[in-house]
């Protein structure tokens, strides 16, 4: 494959193109879904071709196919230049990219267990076994159990001389049980809601969840929601559990930070931003304790890899940093407007698309309380824990959340459990209200698999390493 | 392509094949600030494999259409089956049925070049720089082809095109947006798309501050398209309707909504994204969801028919969606009064171009929905647009607020919906009265 991409990269030289790169992916997922002890989809998917990248007369193209055959792969070098000086008809100005090392490098992730060796059998197994204890508790009327596992190989070429090859391995899985009664659904899921959690890990990663462990409390939640309580409506102090946490810090940190966001570029699908350039370095976004950094070198997180689809090796980089806005995702076309280099955020989803700043692991770093105590310190609020519904406006201010469960917090203890708990705010001003952040101890990345973005709609794998965290003066219970 | 996959089944050791070719090319301009930031072009083919031996089911597709790499995943697919306990719904693949013949493809739409598209986009900008506005959007222009074959005999294929744009005019302190979509790229209007975006952004200048509470309000068609699209996915579908989580459950027949509201999923009905036949084959049916106010049924694939003991309709999803079946081609009856009309006899309103990001997971049996207007939200006062209004969330029951009808608009426009090319809802104006608005942004 590397002869072929060296050729395409030959083809645009002798075309004289401004810039050319050419990103070979091979992707192979297994999915297994099981749904009241019935397998509902056992699947396997191989996906390959080459998508190819240039700047002719100043402006953007792009072309991709799932043909290898190399007259197919030299046409659609074509075509991507016929479309870029097509793009010209409308040029402002000269696209600009920041400057980057040709790296030559390999790159792969470290995985313990190939979850492609392991049995399908074993998998199969394990669900239908979740799905047993979920549904042996009677209030439980549906129980649904997966697993996903991804294999991508890609080889990046570019007319600057980058050759690199990588390998990425990710797996994921959870599981939720769904209890009906009183003319409403209440479920419950593990360790995270829409699809569980996930990682660049092998199968160690699943066999370290304590999945069927869980299963018999997870049901039991389900169960008690149906007879819970509403949330009751109030301005309150919540602590906010770490799965949640992640996708608060994806929604209201995560996608306003991207430069192209801010930009514009975005605008007609999903919108900006309201942390605009101007507010740059001067934005109070967080309270001191606030601190969230993009960093795609941890290891596990599912936002990690070697490079990103530009060759931009992987790096960390403040985003916010004790409470102050300190920086943004970027690219090689949107760093030199804010006088940097890129730090390495564009990714595609696949060789079909076009690389766009996407969320690496977007994590809020850990403070100092132990959970207990934290509990302990809050004298009247609730415990939210894990994801049911999200909502934000097109500049990602007005958000409005709903979470699985809710808990009284009464005098520093956990009182009754709450049905149907729904938060909102506006951003700055919530992120303000941080006062409290728990420890290294309760950290945790969570892995995201369907952020979208971006048209044709791209979807994202990205994480976000969160401890359970407390705000004050939160309004509580709006859907009413 | 048929000849191609019935040789591949020919080689199956299952009981039942069936392969599913979906392919094609698309193209598709962004652009921003008034210029072309991305521009895009895809060519790309799939097949799925479903296999089935002793009523187990297993999937698995490849992008390769080379022999061998077809009958590999074909043997993968019967291998997955193999290995898990039989589902007793699984009746068998579906068998022969003939389908509608309908007019999908449409050459124009099909040699559609890039810079055909800049063109157009050139002269979106030219006019927003009239009014001092910039602009935003994409234009896509895209030929696919869905082929389903099975050893039951089933052969179906049918090449499909589609255009679509969308747009946003935009000041320092408003925005406007309109679209437009069809199987034709030469039908759709783009000077009208272009005056009405650049109209709403003008109009939509320097938004009052209203504070949240029950108002009527119009809601235009992209913003009833959007809720449609949580309704298909929450309520109008077997899955959610068998687990006991539409609002449909145990309703059939009953009141749901207004007498005035009729809702129907016609893949046929070429006014819309016409698509004869599902992704196993089976021939699409007009489903009346809701049928003046009383609760039609929802869509079936094969599986979830075989559950219902019932008939498929074909509204299958392509193998291993795991979402069951969805209605793609949703229809609103329009009414018999204009847009204008309705808004004329609104005292104390809101008028409503387009929701963002809604969310239909709060109580799906009750299709309570939050949401964001943007892109043009009006204040309507004895009749009349008043001035703009800075964004609301809305948090309502869907179909509680579709209980509450003031009037329907005879004009109808297409939207798509999330599968793009394969759906789209057609939809009226709709006056809702006392819709709750429950929060409020800062612009």
């Amino acid at each position: 494959m590397q002869e072929k991409l060296k050729n395409i990269i030959h083809h645009l030289k002798t075309k004289k193109v401004d810039y050319g790169d050419a990103r070979y992916v091979f992707t192979t997922h297994q999915s297994i879904n099981v749904k009241d002890q019935t397998v509902e989809a056992i699947t396997s998917n191989d996906n390959m071709g080459v998508g190819i990248r240039v700047i002719v007369d100043g402006c953007w193209g792009f072309a991709a196919t799932s043909s290898l055959a190399d007259d197919d792969l030299i046409k659609t070098a074509n075509l991507a230049m016929k479309i870029a000086k097509a793009s010209a008809l409308t040029k402002r100005e000269n696209v600009r990219l920041a400057e980057v090392e040709p790296f030559v490098d390999k790159y792969e992730t470290k995985v313990k267990v190939d979850p492609f060796s392991v049995p399908l059998d074993e998998k199969l197994n394990l669900l239908l076994e979740i799905n047993k204890v979920l549904r042996a508790n009677k209030a439980i009327k549906i129980a649904q159990a997966s697993l996903d596992f991804y294999r991508t190989n890609k080889m990046f070429c570019s007319t600057e001389g980058a050759l690199i090859e990588q390998q990425i391995v990710e797996s994921g899985g959870g599981y939720e049980a769904t209890a009906l009664g009183a003319g409403e659904a209440q479920r419950r899921s593990y360790p995270n809601s829409h699809r569980g959690d996930y990682a660049c890990a092998g199968y160690e990663f699943i066999r370290g969840m304590n999945l069927l462990q869980n299963a018999e409390r997870v049901a039991d939640e389900a169960a008690a929601l149906i007879k819970a309580k509403d949330c009751p409506a109030m301005d309150t102090a919540v602590i906010i559990n770490g799965s949640q946490m992640a996708l608060q810090v994806h929604e209201s940190c995560g996608h306003p930070t991207e430069l192209d966001r801010v930009l514009g570029t975005e605008i007609s699908l999903a919108g900006g931003s309201f942390m605009t350039l101007e507010k740059y370095g001067k934005l109070k976004y967080g309270s001191p304790l606030v601190t969230i950094v993009a960093d795609s070198t941890i290891a596990g997180g599912l936002g990690s890899f070697g490079y990103d689809d530009e060759g931009v090796k992987a790096c960390r980089a403040d985003i916010i940093r004790e409470g102050m806005h300190t920086g943004y995702q970027t690219s090689r076309e949107t760093a030199p407007l804010i006088n940097q280099h890129s730090n390495g955020c564009m990714r595609a989803d696949g060789w079909h698309s076009i690389p766009l700043i996407r969320m690496t692991n977007i994590n809020l770093e850990p403070g100092n309380w132990e959970f207990n105590d934290l509990i302990a310190d809050t004298k009247s609020g609730l415990l939210l824990d894990m994801n049911k519904t999200w909502s934000i406006d097109d500049r990602r201010l007005n958000f409005q959340f709903g979470t699985e469960v809710a808990w009284e917090i009464k005098n520093g203890k956990l009182g009754q459990m709450y049905k149907n708990p729904v938060y909102t705010g506006i951003t700055p001003e919530f992120w303000n209200s941080c006062d409290a952040i728990c420890n290294k101890s309760h950290w945790h990345i969570w892995g995201i698999p369907s952020c979208g973005k971006g048209e044709p709609m791209q979807t994202a794998h990205v994480a976000h390493g969160t401890s359970p965290a407390r705000f004050n003066n939160v309004s509580v219970g709006v859907s009413k | 392509m048929l000849t191609t996959l019935r040789a591949v089944l020919g080689k199956s050791d299952a009981e039942q094949t069936e392969a599913v070719f979906l392919g094609g090319k698309s193209g598709l301009t962004r652009y921003a600030n008034s210029f072309i930031h991305q521009n895009v072009a895809q060519s790309n083919t799939s097949v799925f494999f479903r296999s089935a031996v002793d009523g187990k089911v297993g999937t698995s597709s490849t992008n390769s259409l080379k022999k061998e790499d077809l009958i590999r995943a074909m043997k993968t697919s019967l291998e997955n089956a193999k290995r898990q306990p039989a589902n007793r719904d699984f009746k068998g693949f579906p068998n022969p049925a003939r389908y509608k013949i309908v007019e999908t493809y449409f050459e124009p739409t099909d040699k559609y070049t890039p810079k055909q598209r800049a063109e157009v986009i050139k002269k979106i900008c030219k006019e927003a720089d009239k009014f001092k506005l910039t602009v935003a959007g994409a234009f896509s222009t895209s030929t696919s082809e869905v082929a389903v074959v099975n050893t039951n005999g089933v052969a179906a294929y049918q090449p499909v095109t589609t255009a679509g744009i969308n747009l946003i005019a935009m000041s320092d302190t408003s925005s406007g947006f309109a679209s437009g979509l069809s199987r034709r790229v030469v039908k759709i209007p783009f000077a009208s798309i272009t005056e009405t975006a650049i109209k709403k952004c003008l109009d939509s200048q320097n938004p009052d501050v209203l504070e949240p509470g029950k108002y009527d309000v119009i809601l235009e068609p992209e913003a009833i398209a959007e809720v449609m699209n949580w309704m298909t996915y929450i309520g109008f579908g077997a899955k959610p309707y068998l687990d006991g989580t539409s609002f449909m459950t145990k309703k059939i027949g009953k009141k749901a909504m207004s007498p005035d509201i009729t809702i129907y999923d016609d893949a046929n009905d070429t006014a819309g994204l016409a698509m004869p036949f599902d992704f196993e084959g089976v021939p699409k049916k007009k489903v009346f969801l809701i049928k003046k106010g009383l609760v039609g049924g929802p869509v079936y694939d094969s599986l979830y028919a075989v559950k219902a003991k019932t008939k498929s309709s074909g509204h299958a999803l392509p193998p291993g969606s795991g979402e069951g079946p969805m209605a793609g081609n949703i229809f609103i009856a329009p009414g018999k009064k204009s847009s204008q009309a309705l808004i004329s006899a609104v005292k104390d309103g809101i008028l409503v171009t387009r929701f963002h990001y809604i969310n239909g997971l709060l109580n799906t049996t009750k299709t309570l929905m939050t949401g964001m207007t943007r892109d043009g939200t009006f204040r309507i006062k004895n009749g009349k647009i008043m001035g703009a209004v800075k964004n609301l969330r809305f948090t309502e029951s869907i179909t509680g607020a579709f209980s509450r009808i003031g009037g329907i608009s005879r004009e109808t426009n297409l939207v798509p919906n999330w599968w793009d090319t394969l759906g789209c809802c057609s939809s009226p104006t709709i006056w809702i009265k006392k819709f709750n608005f429950s929060g409020k942004t800062d612009f």
